[in-house]
């Protein structure tokens, strides 16, 4: 049996497709401006990755993230905080807390041996620590993304960024570039301020091991990096693209609602 | 807000807490009768309606920005006092006779000082209002209580008895039996009236005078009493927190299918949960021991988290509450420290607890309706 997760986030689209316990096929689009669009060109692209004739191959399909309410072909929608938790605890059960980056928004997960949400912890009204952060801060610096998340590129004095707003982080930022400092220190110490947010908010939840990051920060290894000096410990690996975990966990509960329906 | 009441009773009180000025104060003003804007549920009215004054408690409802009143007040000012200062120096509140401050919080405070300086209503207050709970200090704000009474009677030209202060504490309970009337059939297994319509009601008791509120409310309840309601619900709700009066609040939380059965913010339990004594030889000492003692208490007030926690529990049983979300405006320092003391105590007795910052003024809906069904999800409903 085929089904359907479709994760629409605010900056990327994901679509994953399951058959039983594997994955067919998944896909990433960067979001457009319609939501519905957004989720119809990742399906569409997963459904011809699975070489699947049309989305009525689908047996059920759940949609999660900012869009979740407008995956015109979802049969319901559910929170990507429970996707994310499931996706990644499927990926690795002994995942017990996953810290999701997306693009406006970061959680914290703490998880039950099953994969089940215990408590969450997201940022508030406020875009230090997500992938809109690390967007203005790389145009700020001229690195691109790339710059911001290689380990080559981590300083070892990193610098001090105490701001917690992201707009007054960059003004931070272009004081340290104007006082010469080394590129790859302003970038660790970007990588640590976002690290520490993320260390207050997986003491809220309360650490469990092992630790998964997901969604698109994810990627940044400097990021994982300063992350795991911070909280003295590892970052688990997921053996898949952490960036589709939302839409593999939407998936999962696609096939559980199939087979009981 | 969503409503399928038909009752008309509904609809006025509805229609009076969506906006500052309405209807029933219009006709009070044009009667000669003089109005007393106050903030904090922790000032005495009763004192204001024995002079036949009609008390009104400050909202910033219908503000869309504060671009007025950011001139005096800084970044870590919370916006509840922003943008009902910003009203009031639109014109919205032109109409009052009178305004009645407290210290209640530091923002709430700073609305005072700024008000005399801008604005010309012609009696203007502040009242102290003691930290802690204990009879020392039901003394003092019983002398607090007492200049009131003089000074309000000396600049509205009344006599405020002790008789006429009875007389309003007895009228002012009427209200709050009604009131919990109101909550009591929300202990049914389908309440015929939901969390955002019992707020509006709630908002609405602070803004109408009580003889015409309590008639309504009345109606109200007979217009419910033989009606179930209809809603579907994942789980059964109990909202926490502070100065909340935006019903459309709680219509996005029972949007996502946790329907709000009961509460404790000031605009609902801790304004009416429990009488002020109606007979005392000294009413003045009674109004003082209800709003240090009596009334359930704030998080404002010093050591008396015990009890405040105790009345959670208590409300969680007698209401059958699944959940609790603990609201807190951004920068209110009271409700910080509480909401963490509120998630471990819940937990000790099973009770999920989600903590949710806000502004004033409804904003990041996208993201208020995220949690809310991750909240539910994780309560496996």
């Amino acid at each position: 049996m085929l089904v359907g997760g479709c994760d629409v986030g605010s900056t990327t689209g994901k679509a994953v497709i399951l058959d039983g316990t594997s994955i067919v096929s998944h896909f990433i689009v960067p979001s457009t401006t319609h939501p519905e669009r957004t989720a119809r060109m990742a399906m569409d692209e997963a459904i011809k990755g699975a070489g699947l004739a049309s989305l009525t191959d689908l047996t059920y399909v759940v949609g999660t993230g900012y869009g979740r309410l407008k995956v015109p072909f979802a049969n319901e929608n559910v929170s990507e905080i429970t996707c994310h938790a499931r996706g990644a605890h499927w990926l690795n059960p002994a995942v017990r807390t996953v810290v999701d980056i997306g693009g406006q928004d970061c959680k914290v997960m703490s998880l039950d041996k099953n994969g089940k949400v215990l408590e969450f912890a997201m940022n508030d009204r406020c875009a230090a620590g997500t992938g809109r952060f690390f967007e203005a801060m790389a145009r700020v610096l001229g690195c691109g993304l790339e710059g911001i998340s290689s380990l080559e590129n981590q300083g070892t004095n990193p610098a001090t960024i105490s701001s917690q707003c992201s707009v007054f982080a960059e003004s931070e930022v272009v004081t340290l570039i104007n006082e010469g400092l080394d590129l790859p220190n302003i970038v660790a110490g970007i990588n640590n301020s976002v690290a520490n947010r993320i260390f207050a908010m997986v003491r809220r939840v309360g650490l469990a091991k092992e630790l998964a990051m997901t969604g698109g920060c994810s990627k940044n290894e400097g990021l994982a990096k300063a992350l795991e000096k911070k909280l003295g410990v590892d970052v688990t690996l997921l053996p898949q693209d952490p960036q589709i975990a939302g839409a593999v966990g939407a998936a999962l509960i696609a096939g559980e609602k199939a087979s009981s329906s | 807000m969503e409503t399928n009441l038909t009752s008309s009773a509904f609809k006025e009180l509805a229609a009076a807490a969506s906006g500052i000025m309405n209807p029933a104060v219009d006709d009070w003003r044009s009667r000669g009768g003089k109005v007393v804007g106050y903030f904090c549920s922790h000032v005495p009215t009763e004192v204001l309606m024995a002079a036949g004054i009609l008390p009104f408690r400050m909202r910033g409802t219908g503000s869309t920005g504060t671009e007025l009143s950011d001139a005096y007040f800084s970044s870590i000012n919370c916006s509840f006092p922003r943008h009902t200062f910003n009203q009031a120096l639109k014109g919205e509140y032109d109409f009052l006779d009178g305004l009645l401050c407290i210290s209640s919080c530091d923002h709430v405070r700073r609305v005072y000082d700024n008000w005399k300086q801008n604005l010309p209503t012609p009696f203007i207050r502040i009242m102290s209002l003691p930290k802690k709970v204990g009879d020392p200090q039901v003394a003092w704000y019983r002398e607090e209580i007492q200049i009131l009474r003089d000074e309000l009677g000396k600049h509205f030209g009344v006599e405020i008895s002790d008789d006429r202060l009875r007389e309003a504490i007895a009228l002012r309970n009427q209200t709050r039996r009604l009131q919990r009337q109101l909550y009591e059939l929300r202990k049914r297994e389908h309440p015929p009236i939901s969390g955002a319509e019992t707020l509006a009601v709630m908002v609405a008791g602070s803004s109408i005078p009580a003889e015409p509120y309590n008639q309504l409310l009345r109606t109200l309840l007979d217009d419910l009493a033989q009606s179930n309601g209809s809603r579907e619900y994942r789980a059964r709700l109990m909202v926490v927190g502070s100065e909340l009066d935006d019903p459309e609040y709680l219509d996005i939380i029972e949007g996502q299918g946790g329907l709000v059965v009961t509460d404790s913010i000031c605009y609902g339990t801790r304004t009416m949960w429990v009488d002020v004594d109606e007979t005392a030889a000294d009413p003045v000492g009674a109004l003082a021991r209800y709003y240090i003692q009596e009334r359930p208490s704030c998080p404002r007030m010093n050591g008396d988290q015990a009890r405040r926690s105790q009345f959670l529990q208590d409300l969680i049983r007698e209401f059958q509450v699944d959940g609790v979300i603990g609201e807190r405006m951004l920068f209110c320092d009271f409700w910080c420290a509480e909401h963490y003391m509120n998630k471990v105590d819940l937990k000790e007795v099973g009770i999920p607890f989600l903590q949710l910052d806000r502004e004033y003024i409804l904003s990041g809906k996208g993201q208020l309706r995220t949690r809310i069904q991750a909240f539910l999800e994780t309560m496996g409903r």
